[in-house]
């Protein structure tokens, strides 16, 4: 079989898959709704954990007063927005706010006395979590506060050292998350739909019986599916930058490691698809399988500081690489793998890996009259 | 060129520890129409398999148009072209879509493709419906199809599974007529079918399965001749009993005598002579009502072989 032939055949079977897609909206559809829910579960995760409501009742309106709900700004961990008393305790009954915080009338006047004041929390401990939030950021304000208005009192303090260039927001660090979990489920979705699609309606004796290669046939199917992958890759990017305002530092690196994890996971999708050779199941599977994978590739945070074992699987991983240079697309900053040459070999032998692995699956011992 | 177009030999096909195929030989000839018969799970399906490189045999050789099926697969499937039973046309393309796609996998030049498929599709009547979606084609027109796509890169073998399969009988006949067209042409036919009349009218020879092993291999008229010459149904009063039926079946010359109801039906070898034993034998014995006279069908001789009925 010549290279002019492969060729033809890669060209022939994309086209065909892409128009079968077209003319499947259902499939089609979900491969694009399902990419984009886990985008908004995890937007709306980022945003639910990143910082808490509270409503501050000020009761006074002195400088220190100022100072001091200043200070909780600074402190990153709140929505804060001022409130009457009557409005702050129907908003945390309501539950929009997590927190009232009161500063009491007398607050400027007792610190300028040197006397204690005592800064009413009422809390909803509906869970530990937001509770624990609460509890450690107020102490924190308050110490940041003292610092700043009476230096001279506070003779311990910490000075920091940061081993990354520039801090990054919660929301952006999970953006990186977002993405990559986007374009997983894209391409992993579409690959094993227009793989399995062929054994259930039957035409996979068409491509078996043909004198072509199965590398041919499976990188034909590969480029099919990575058109509409790619359609949702946009999508996704584009919430990611343009809702979420998460500006990538190196687009080019977004672009070339886009391609590369998608050529990955829809190999991997073509692989499933094959295996299962039934699109209804191989929707479920699919995202069953990859899901825990994911949550174990460090997604939320460096994957080691799960423990041993979590960190030996997100070791070998492909999806700890590929947020790995995602991270460094975005940000800049590169922590769970040595560097982006590593992270770019672990992708592509993937990627090869599951081609051949597919190549040796694909059907024509598993496909009879 | 080797005049034969497929050639088991000793072919043996496991699946763990069950037998589907045993020590199978079988030999078509260039340019025969030749028909697979056998009822379900005889073995046929997994004989097709691997004539047509989709499984290999667990010992014995496939040679298919010269080659060693496990030397050359690739070689084998362009010159093998095939239609499924369930046609395996992509129902949300077009007609035309599927002919191109095929034409693409099998590398048929780009250059008079056109004149080709519409060449094709004239003969099968299909040209006004090319820019139509398959799905919604009926079975005949589905069934034409595919068999234009076999076609379309010109096969020295074709393998055709249950060609009347889903079929009405005005397009039925049609089909027919293009296989045997495709014989005055040359093509070696391959079919396997479970109609009667159609491996009558179709096939130069038969070859018969029957849990693995090939049972009878002749052509239809000298598979019926092996069964009997005549067979002869007679209609008695009373019902015919048991020791007529012994009585019969002990005659020279019979090769089987069965009762059903009140008629009894006795297949014989030998002529007229051994006819007129046969009515005599069974007018000492009953009261003959009503007797009828005929060839045996293909059905009772796969009966007699297979223990099964054709279409079971």
């Amino acid at each position: 079989m010549s290279l002019r032939h492969n060729l033809r055949v890669v060209r022939a079977v994309a086209a065909v898959d892409i128009r079968l897609t077209l003319r499947e909206p259902l499939f089609a559809i979900a491969g694009i709704i399902i990419p984009i829910n886990f985008l908004l579960l995890f937007l709306l995760f980022a945003i639910s954990g990143g910082q808490a409501p509270i409503a501050v009742v000020m009761k006074t309106h002195g400088p220190l007063a100022g100072q001091f709900v200043q200070a909780m700004n600074n402190s990153q961990s709140f929505i804060i927005h001022t409130a009457s008393p009557a409005d702050a305790e129907r908003e945390i009954r309501a539950g929009t706010v997590v927190a009232v915080v009161t500063v009491p009338q007398d607050f400027d006047a007792a610190l300028n006395a040197g006397r204690r004041v005592d800064i009413p929390v009422e809390l909803n401990n509906l869970n530990v979590d937001f509770t624990n939030d609460i509890r450690r950021a107020v102490p924190l304000s308050i110490t940041s506060f003292y610092a700043g208005a009476f230096p001279e009192q506070v003779v311990v303090r910490a000075v920091e050292s940061d081993v990354q260039e520039h801090d990054t927001g919660y929301i952006p660090y999970l953006a990186v998350s977002i993405v990559v979990a986007g374009l997983l489920l894209a391409a992993l979705l579409q690959g094993s739909v227009n793989a399995a699609r062929d054994y259930e309606l039957g035409t996979v004796k068409e491509l078996a019986l043909a004198p072509v290669s199965r590398l041919a046939i499976g990188l034909g199917k590969i480029l099919g599916a990575a058109a509409l992958t790619a359609a949702s890759a946009i999508l996704v990017l584009g919430v990611v930058i343009l809702v979420i305002g998460v500006q990538p530092l190196h687009p080019l690196e977004v672009l070339g490691f886009g391609l590369l994890m998608i050529a990955a996971f829809l190999a991997l999708g073509v692989l499933v698809g094959t295996l299962v050779r039934r699109r209804q199941q191989a929707i479920p599977l699919s995202i069953a399988c990859v899901l825990p994978l994911f949550f174990l590739s460090g997604p939320f945070g460096p994957a080691n500081w799960l423990g041993e074992v979590p960190g030996a699987i997100a070791a070998v991983s492909p999806l700890t690489y590929a947020i790995a240079a995602f991270e460094h697309a975005f940000h800049g900053f590169q922590t769970a793998t040595p560097d982006l040459t590593v992270d770019t070999m672990v992708l592509a032998g993937f990627t090869l890996l599951t081609v051949a692995l597919t190549a040796l699956v694909f059907g024509r011992r598993g496909v009879g009259h | 060129m080797t005049e034969t177009a497929i050639e088991l030999t000793e072919v043996t096909k496991r699946f763990g520890s069950f037998t589907a195929i045993d020590k199978l030989s079988l030999r078509v000839e260039r340019g025969e129409i030749f028909g697979l018969l056998g009822p379900n799970g005889s073995g046929k399906t997994t004989t097709i398999n691997m004539i047509s490189g989709l499984s290999r045999p667990t010992s014995g050789g496939v040679t298919v148009l010269g080659v060693d099926m496990l030397v050359d697969p690739q070689r084998i499937r362009r010159s093998l072209g095939t239609v499924p039973q369930e046609n395996a046309l992509y129902e949300e393309l077009t007609a035309e879509a599927n002919l191109r796609f095929h034409a693409d996998l099998f590398d048929v030049p780009r250059k008079g493709i056109e004149k080709r498929i519409t060449s094709l599709l004239e003969l099968a009547q299909l040209d006004e419906r090319r820019k139509s979606r398959v799905s919604t084609f009926s079975g005949g027109m589905k069934r034409r199809l595919a068999l234009v796509r076999a076609l379309l890169h010109e096969p020295e073998l074709l393998y055709f599974d249950e060609p009347a399969l889903g079929v009405d009988v005005q397009s039925r006949r049609a089909l027919w007529d293009r296989i045997l067209e495709l014989k005055e042409r040359g093509t070696t036919v391959l079919i396997t079918t479970n109609y009667l009349e159609e491996a009558n009218v179709l096939c130069d020879r038969l070859g018969i399965i029957d849990r693995g092993r090939l049972v009878a291999l002749d052509s239809p008229s000298n598979l019926r001749r092996s069964f009997g010459d005549t067979v002869l149904e007679m209609r008695t009063q009373p019902v015919p009993a048991e020791d007529i039926v012994r009585k019969v079946r002990a005659l020279p010359g019979v090769v089987s005598a069965v009762a059903a109801d009140e008629w009894l039906k006795v297949t014989v070898e030998g002529g007229a002579a051994v006819t007129g034993k046969v009515v005599t034998a069974v007018v000492e014995s009953t009261s003959l009502e009503e007797i009828q006279s005929r060839e045996p069908s293909l059905d009772e001789v796969f009966q007699s072989l297979t223990g099964k009925e054709l279409r079971e």
